[in-house]
């Protein structure tokens, strides 16, 4: 094997690459996307649901469907968004059909330290106290709102990514943040 | 950024998610037997219905409760809620933001979902279909926009998620489509509809009867000044 070749045949796929191939039916590429979106996509379908087996449901579900649509995925666009919008619109269907609201919850005081990873410094900014209340704050706010704060704060989405997992405009994802934080800042008495 | 930004932050790091669960195996074999994405069932939506009766009678039960009502109820990308006053729909517009007209069989390559066509006569070629890229959904038109006799509209699951606000006097009825498929039939007073492709939190337009259900994982509204069996008899001929 030349250097050249070597190079060629032992380079992992990109993420494009993977793509064109699922799209021409390779189900194997298609399971490498799978793999390595699999947290976020469980995680976001968490978030909206609140319900672990519903969560995983939705996210199998969607990426079921996503192969099926691949075919009007733009060459070039970000697939992380376009995924999670199919995660999000399946979560959101089945939270709906159970006809209840989403509970978040924190982790209990010591799992942080006993799960391996130091906590950020942005975890310890924070006493677990005023965490919980500005959860449970977050837990009451409108669906609308709660949504679009679990996108930008609980996923760390990015705005454009936080528009196209919800299926909204950017103007509507910061009005809706905006009125969002705005209510967290009354319930929390911090004016 | 802010302090709450930063405390947001921190509360997402600290939240309890449970480990996720390894999906690629799953995928891949329903993939591999063909399998399409699940069905929502009718029973899951008769008691999805059932539910929302409930909450629905509870609710108003206790009137200062009413304006709180949101999201009770979702059919594929629909969702409808109730409200004690409709919201004000600004201005009354010809724009029914449906998108480029197109031939049939483009919106069908476009929409890469199975595009269905009534068969009843008279109705079997529709006179201006359409496609709207920004919310995947594919739109029959019979008639003029500013004045449609008949809208029937099309969207799968990345298509965007039409929010009917129901005044409480609008009836609804549960009806059962196809066998499996069960939907809503809007009826009575108008609703108000609202479109995620734009920027304001106002309806939309209004829109008088409408008969919403899911199949196959595509979402399909009827909108027409028609009666219900008239709507039902046009759904169960879309092939």
């Amino acid at each position: 094997m030349t250097g050249v070749e070597g190079a060629v045949v032992g380079r992992p796929l990109t993420e494009a690459e993977l793509v064109e191939r699922a799209k021409r039916g390779d189900q194997d590429a298609y399971g490498d996307l799978v793999h390595a979106y699999q947290g976020i996509a469980f995680r976001t379908a968490y978030l909206l649901t609140g319900s672990a087996a519903e969560a995983e449901d939705a996210a199998q579900d969607a990426f079921v469907k996503a192969y099926y649509a691949l075919g009007r995925f733009r060459k070039g666009a970000e697939l992380r968004p376009w995924l999670l919008r199919i995660v999000a619109n399946e979560a959101r269907n089945r939270r709906r059909s159970a006809g209840r609201r989403t509970h978040l919850a924190l982790r209990a005081a010591a799992d942080p330290l006993s799960g391996g990873a130091a906590p950020s410094p942005e975890a310890n900014l924070i006493a677990s106290e005023q965490q919980e209340t500005l959860l449970a704050a977050v837990n009451a706010l409108p669906e609308e709102q709660r949504e679009v704060v679990a996108c930008r704060y609980f996923l760390e989405l990015s705005e454009e990514e936080t528009a196209e997992t919800l299926g909204l405009k950017k103007g509507t994802v910061k009005s809706r943040l905006s009125r969002g934080l705005d209510r967290l800042r009354e319930e929390l008495g911090d004016d | 950024m802010t302090e709450l930004e930063r405390a947001l932050l921190a509360v997402g790091q600290n939240l309890e998610v449970p480990t996720a669960p390894e999906l690629t195996g799953a995928v891949r074999a329903r993939l591999a037997e063909g399998q399409r994405p699940r069905l929502v069932s009718r029973r899951a939506l008769v008691v999805a219905l059932a539910v929302l009766a409930v909450a629905v009678g509870a609710v108003l039960a206790v009137p200062q409760a009413r304006s709180t009502v949101k999201d009770w109820l979702g059919i594929g990308n629909v969702t409808i809620r109730y409200v004690e006053k409709l919201p004000p729909v600004e201005q009354a517009t010809a724009d029914l933001g449906l998108g480029e007209q197109m031939s049939l069989e483009e919106a069908r390559e476009r929409a890469g979902f199975q595009v269905r066509v009534p068969t009843v006569d008279g109705l079997d070629d529709p006179p201006k279909v359409f496609y709207n890229d920004q919310s995947s959904q594919v739109a029959f038109l019979y008639g003029s926009e500013d004045k449609p006799k008949l809208l029937i509209t099309q969207a799968d699951a990345r298509g965007a998620i039409d929010k009917i606000v129901n005044l409480n006097v609008t009836e609804r009825d549960l009806v059962v489509v196809e066998p499996g498929y069960a939907g809503v039939w809007l009826y009575g007073a108008k609703h108000a509809i609202f479109y995620p492709s734009t920027d304001h939190e106002e309806p939309f337009r209004l829109v008088g009867n409408a008969l919403v259900y899911e199949i196959d994982g595509v979402t399909l509204r009827l909108e027409a000044e028609i009666s219900k069996d008239e709507a039902l008899r046009i759904a169960r001929s879309m092939r």
